[in-house]
């Protein structure tokens, strides 16, 4: 048997009955245990990992860790997480009633790629590149429409550029908070008919597990 | 749910489990010169890719 | 909670995470060459994405200096240079190797 990990908690209260617990430091790792020789692309585990994440952010905020890891043992989980414990313990104690929310969005103009055969180095060809990924942004109108109403019911929000057709923001938002959030979408759904766009959540600390920009 | 959206929220939710939160799994680091770019963790892609390509099933 | 607006346009713009490679490789041996070489190429193909794409995160970042963004610019450059190459000897077009599906994301 192999455990699949799924996220790290503040208690073992936040993760019982709803899966296994992997004490790590003085934190707990959930994880759902599978036979050895089941791969973990399997798209029926997919849909039940993701529905257990769903389970256990109903009953309290944690640590998202991507999907991927499989551990033998409460020894192996250990060794490769206890070095990210002390900054997920601060990142819990401080978000605790707090979930991400995220709003993907369609670029409303995709930049031109720049042609490697237009620069004379390396690093100007980067640059080059690097200018135009910035370059991706909505609607101002549609931009405008967010930073009114969805914004101010963030805590933090974050906007990030993860490829060139499409903007997305991340935000961190009470849950008592969530109705208003949904009818903040709602609304935006009505005033932007023609824009595509996927407001999504609760979701756990994702974005906002890593200390770094994204 | 009309099927259009519930395939959507099937992508959105893998979405997020796949393309989120803390790396862990890292095999092994490709980097160019000094500069760790990124930490390969194959398993899911590999495995199984044609049955996550079935959509509306469930 | 999923509120989504023009689905219909959702899905050519705002890419979800999915397997960029080809899932059917054929045992057929008059196409298994050709096969393993749309799957290798496709697999260089979403490395060198991936890289320029954390390449891009670094530069985000700030945290690179002058040498590291030439030899990254360069190594980048050499790495697309080398694709069309490679797609040129096997008689592969993008579409060949699936790349049509979307803009590849990032492993953060």
């Amino acid at each position: 048997m192999k455990s699949v990990v799924i996220g790290a908690h503040l208690r073992r209260e936040d993760v019982e009955p709803i899966a296994e617990t992997l004490p790590v430091g003085e934190l707990f790792l959930s994880a759902v245990s599978i036979a050895n020789d089941r791969p973990l692309g399997d798209r029926d585990l997919l849909i039940e990992v993701a529905g257990i994440r769903g389970q256990l952010l109903d009953r309290a905020t944690f640590i998202a860790i991507r999907y991927g890891l499989a551990v033998r043992d409460e020894h192996e989980a250990a060794i490769k997480c206890i070095g990210f414990v002390p900054q997920w313990r601060k990142l819990l104690d401080a978000h605790r009633e707090e979930v991400e929310m995220t709003l993907k969005a369609a670029a409303s103009a995709p930049p031109a790629r720049p042609d490697r055969h237009d620069f004379a180095s390396g690093g100007q060809y980067l640059r080059a590149l690097h200018e135009a990924s910035r370059a991706v942004d909505v609607d101002p109108q549609f931009k405008t429409g967010i930073e009114r109403t969805l914004v101010p019911l963030a805590t933090e929000h974050r906007w990030l550029h993860r490829d060139t057709t499409s903007i997305e923001l991340a935000m961190l938002v009470r849950r008592r908070d969530l109705e208003t959030v949904r009818t903040a979408g709602e609304k935006l759904r009505r005033d932007f008919p023609k824009i595509p766009f996927l407001l999504s959540g609760p979701w756990p600390l994702e974005v906002f597990a890593n200390d770094h920009q994204q | 749910m009309p099927d259009e959206t519930q395939e959507i929220t099937l992508l959105e939710t893998l979405d997020h489990l796949l393309d989120r939160g803390v790396v862990i799994a890292g095999e092994a680091t490709i980097s160019i010169g000094d500069v760790d770019l990124l930490y390969l963790g194959l398993n899911v892609v590999l495995a199984n890719v044609d049955a996550m390509r079935r959509t509306g099933q469930k | 909670m999923i509120i989504s607006n023009d689905e219909d346009r959702l899905r050519e713009s705002i890419t979800f995470a999915e397997p960029v490679i080809p899932q059917r490789i054929s045992a057929d041996p008059e196409v298994v060459e050709n096969g393993l070489a749309k799957l290798v190429l496709s697999i260089i193909e979403l490395i060198r994405r991936l890289l320029e794409k954390q390449a891009l995160r670094r530069m985000d970042a700030g945290n690179l200096t002058d040498e590291e963004v030439e030899r990254l610019g360069a190594a980048l450059m050499k790495l697309e240079e080398k694709m069309e190459e490679l797609k040129r000897v096997f008689g592969l077009t993008d579409d060949d190797l699936n790349l049509k599906l979307g803009p590849v994301r990032t492993l953060e």
